[in-house]
């Protein structure tokens, strides 16, 4: 009998370091906006789903796991909240002077350049759909251009064949105005991946979830030990090419913020005691009406 | 299909010491549970006891988990057990110290959702190795037969359907597993408890100056008299490291023939003077927020207030115990515990100040919960076993409850570890019939030591209850305990009475002292007669029961996982009542159910299509 032993597979993340919006944590300036200073961080919760789609590979396919973000020193807290979830073997940091002000693009040539240096070579790049803060979605597809690699958006599952290195993926697209549809789509090796925000990984076997209740265990006591996983660099130590990245390898200006003016209100509101059957009533009587109304095909 | 030797359901007590010890006898094993973390689904009140009874063998927790006294998240040992009578603001305490203390190793206070959790660690590292494990987040739904070589096939709401030699039900009182194979029919009213609980917050130094302890000592106290609402039962209240445990166990046919609410039950102990000043804390008082300020300012200021409110539990909470202290001060934030002290005054004259927040005397509630308790002298099975199944902890209808003697856990575990042996042999014999696997097994349950104490009356534990009481004057404890009283008094007459009341037979002799008399009228008089006053300082805001649900934590499952059977029925009235979270309303006549807020207590399984909700769905107990 031949065994064919076939590659491992190689995964990266890359993840972001976000403001913590819940209450307790989060704080506002006099003027309505965020006050950063003392605003708590954490992982972006885009990233996290990132990372639990990363983990899946870990389970279903023994990959190799790797991170990295760019960000302030303090990043580092994202990086071990992710590890935590997705059971990485590497952690970076990419963090200097050089790349403040950067724009999607000037990021995106750091991730790039860091990617590169991430322990084997990548099969699959993940990313977040996009960051909580005022993101809009680009870096990750200007990652996967700049990497040269084939890019899958709004990914909800994915399935590997090792031998033959290809991936199938079901993708969920929104069509405005009917409801969404699910495409199945098959890709070559290596491929970037940015998750959909509704990813769920599901495990479905006995063996499988006894795969992933161990791959957790070790996640959680290499979170514990991160600092052994982590590694920083700066523009120099990555090699990166300076004009690339940072504010003049960034194109856009933002040359002013507007904040989206509230309309006024056309509905009327009441407040239902939600205790009292006779208001419910109420409510459900309004209801059939307004259904009523609708014409529904 | 996958294969495996042996499936365990349900991972409590019970479950996770049936599979530390089949790993530990070198056997491959899965654990199955349906909450999405191990301890999230289970529920106590609870006081965890290693016992040394006089004659036959137990496997006590330290035995099972040997660093169990060492590293266990274990909250205080018991060393005081207080009875105390109540009547309005007269209470008359009885020292029962002895009784805890009797054929016991020690009693600790635990939290099973912490509890469990590290039991499931220990089991894990010794499954592990031999391919087995546990799988949270699966509820398993049905199980059959491959008649050919009598394996069992499970399947799950969650997987793939898998294949077993042998199944150790640990599924708890309301099992399915019994129900959907037939193995026992649902417990009576008349077989259960209502248990009712909630977790209140208290730093570990006032706990200790409190009750009188020092941080690894604790106390329990128990509560009779008009607590009780006239009802058959009792109230609890133990220490544990930073919060209390205050509950109320009732026997369940008192509850169906007079139903009242259980958070009325809770809140009439909570109100209780006694009750009241054993869990007083400072606590900062929110201001209103001025509704004429821009909507913006005004969340500003939530946010802003909600996060002092933060750092300042947290500050205050770390000052006010030894290890958080030290972990302040080495995390390197503090010096000493004079600039904790300093920065928690700051921040206080902050919030005061900037925010005119204030402080004052009230408690604070972090959980509520409910959930039924077999009453193991009127339920546990007699054959704990079905075909190659066999049943463990509550899901047989075990655990010992007279008087104030309160042990399912340890129970639980004994039992889970005399299954787990007759598995183990039945792996190595490759015999799994009810002939072999099922009797081995119910006869080492007919040999334990709990078994014997849920059928006999014990005349030394007898002894401690007489001696406790012998202050108390004859005619009080009246006509009907009087003649009992004179006999038990000498030690001779005791002895024949002991024998000639179990010869009696103890089913008979429970209605008499599980009565409203014991409960009720008794301690109600020790109390007017004998007791001492006692007045409370403030009056505690007890959260309302909406509050009270929307501070649990959920997973809202879409599926119903209970089904109103006949909507007009006596029973199922009286759930719109007894249910502990309200799930239960009645619309002309009829009875509906929200199952949103249920907490999977069973108290209305009885006459429901009742089933545990999907894995990962439903309540997650943060104490338990
Ligand atoms: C208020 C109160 C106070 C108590 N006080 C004490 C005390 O002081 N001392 C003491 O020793 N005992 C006490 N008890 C009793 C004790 O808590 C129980 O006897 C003990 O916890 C039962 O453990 P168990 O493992 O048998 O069952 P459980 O802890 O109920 O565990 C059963 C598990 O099975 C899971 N499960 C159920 N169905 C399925 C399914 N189909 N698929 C997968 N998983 C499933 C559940 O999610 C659950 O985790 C008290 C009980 C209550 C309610
Ligand atoms: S619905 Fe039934 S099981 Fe759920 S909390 Fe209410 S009484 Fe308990």
């Amino acid at each position: 009998m031949v065994v064919i032993l076939s590659e491992p597979l190689n995964i990266a993340v890359i993840i972001k370091l976000e403001p913590d919006f819940s209450e307790g944590n989060v704080s506002y300036n006099p003027n309505g906006t965020l006050n950063r200073a003392e605003t708590k961080n954490t992982l972006g919760p885009h990233s996290a789903i990132a990372a639990h789609a990363a983990f899946f590979g870990r389970v279903m396919y023994d990959a190799k796991v790797s991170i990295g973000t760019m960000g302030p020193p303090i990043a580092d807290l994202a990086l071990k909240q992710a590890q935590q979830i997705s059971d990485a073997g590497e952690l970076h940091l990419y963090s200097d002077r050089l790349f403040a002000g950067a724009d999607t693009l000037g990021t995106a040539e750091v991730l790039r350049v860091g990617i590169g240096k991430m322990q084997g070579k990548m099969d699959i790049v993940f990313s977040g759909h996009r960051a909580s803060d005022g993101e809009t979605g680009q870096t990750g597809p200007q990652t996967a251009w700049k990497l040269g690699f084939t890019f899958l958006g709004n990914v909800i599952s994915y399935s590997v064949d090792l031998e033959t290195r290809m991936i199938r993926a079901k993708r969920l697209i929104s069509l405005q105005g009917s409801s969404n549809v699910i495409e199945e789509v098959e890709a070559p090796l290596p491929v970037f991946i940015s998750i959909d925000p509704t990813y769920k990984s599901s495990y479905n076997t006995v063996s499988q979830r006894l795969a992933f209740q161990k791959y957790q265990k070790e996640a959680t006591q290499r979170a514990d030990n991160y600092k052994d996983y982590f590694k920083i660099f700066n523009a120099k130590e990555l090699g990166v090419d300076e004009t690339l990245v940072g504010l003049p390898g960034s194109p856009t200006i933002v040359y002013k913020v507007e904040r989206v003016p509230k309309s006024t209100a056309t509905r009327q509101s009441e407040v239902i005691d939600g205790s009292d059957p006779e208001q419910i009533r109420k409510v459900v009587a309004k209801m059939k009406e307004a259904l009523a109304a609708m014409v529904i095909k | 299909m996958e294969k495996y030797d042996v499936a365990i359901i349900g991972g409590g007590s019970a479950g996770l010491a049936a599979l530390k010890q089949l790993s530990h006898l070198g056997k491959q094993a899965i654990l199955l549970e349906a909450g999405s973390k191990i301890g999230s689904k289970n529920l106590s009140g609870g006081i965890l006891y290693s016992k040394k009874p006089k004659k036959g063998q137990i496997t006590n927790v330290e035995q099972l988990y040997e660093n169990f006294l060492d590293d266990a998240p274990i909250e205080r040992k018991i060393t005081k057990y207080i009875l105390h009578s109540t009547s309005q603001d007269k209470v008359y305490s009885m020292d029962l110290t002895a009784a805890h203390d009797y054929q016991a190793n020690f009693g600790y206070s635990v939290l099973l959702s912490k509890l469990n959790s590290w039991f499931a660690k220990q089991a894990e590292k010794a499954a592990d190795k031999l391919g087995g494990g546990i799988i949270p987040g699966v509820h398993v739904k049905s199980i059959t037969w491959n008649e050919q070589n009598g394996t069992s096939i499970i399947q799950t709401d969650e997987l793939d359907e898998f294949e077993v030699k042998a199944i150790i039900a640990a599924d708890g009182v309301n099992s399915e597993v019994a129900e959907m194979v037939g193995a026992r029919k649902k417990f009576t009213p008349e077989q259960l408890f209502q248990g009712v609980k909630v977790i209140v917050k208290l730093p570990e130094d006032i706990i200790n100056k409190r009750f009188g302890v020092s941080s690894d000592e604790g106390a329990a106290h128990l509560f009779a008299g008009d607590v009780t609402l006239n009802h058959i039962g009792g109230g609890f209240l133990y220490t544990n490291n930073d919060t209390i445990s205050v509950g109320a166990v009732y026997h369940f046919d008192s509850q169906i023939s007079n139903p009242t609410t259980p958070y009325s039950l809770i809140d009439t102990l909570l109100k209780n003077p006694m009750v009241s000043e054993f869990i007083k804390d400072d606590v900062p008082i929110k201001p209103e927020i001025d509704k004429n300020l821009p909507q913006e300012e005004q969340l500003r200021i939530r946010f802003a207030v909600a996060k002092l409110i933060k750092n300042w539990y947290e500050i205050r909470e770390a000052s006010l115990s030894s290890s958080g202290r030290d972990s302040l001060i080495n995390s390197g934030k503090y010096k000493t515990v004079e600039e904790i002290q300093k920065s928690l005054s700051t921040l206080q004259e902050q919030m005061t100040e900037k925010f005119s927040l204030t402080f004052g005397t009230d408690y604070l509630e972090d959980e509520y919960g409910a959930k039924l308790v077999p009453d193991g002298k009127r339920c546990q099975m007699k054959k704990p076993y079905f075909k190659n199944i066999l049943f463990v902890g509550d899901a047989a209808g075990r655990g010992v409850f007279v008087g104030p003697r309160i042990e399912g856990i340890n129970v639980g575990i004994d039992d889970g570890v005399r299954a787990a042996n007759a598995v183990a042999r039945a792996l190595d014999n490759d015999n799994f019939s009810e002939n072999s696997l099922g009797e081995y097994y119910s006869k080492s349950v007919d040999e334990s030591p709990f078994t014997t104490d849920m059928k006999q009356i014990d005349k030394d534990y007898l002894k401690i209850f007489l001696d406790a009481a012998k202050d108390v004057p004859k005619d009080i404890i009246g006509s009907r305990y009087g003649p009992i009283l004179k006999m038990m008094s000498s030690g001779t007459m005791r002895g024949i009475a002991v024998k000639f009341a179990n010869i009696l037979g103890y089913d008979k002799l429970l209605p008499m002292i599980e009565s409203e008399d014991t409960y009720v009228k008794v301690p109600i008089k020790l109390a007017e007669r004998l007791g001492e006053t006692v007045l409370s300082s403030y009056s505690p805001s007890i959260p309302s029961i909406a509050d009270r649900i929307a501070n649990l934590n959920y997973n809202d499952d879409s599926l119903a996982h209970i089904k109103v059977v006949n909507p007009t029925s006596e029973y199922m009235k009286k759930m719109v009542t007894l249910c502990p979270t309200k799930c239960y309303s009645e619309e002309g006549g009829k009875v509906i159910i929200q199952h949103e807020g249920c907490i999977d207590c069973g108290t209305c399984s009885q006459e429901t299509e009742w089933r545990h909700p999907r894995g990962e769905k439903g309540i997650h107990y943060k104490y338990g």
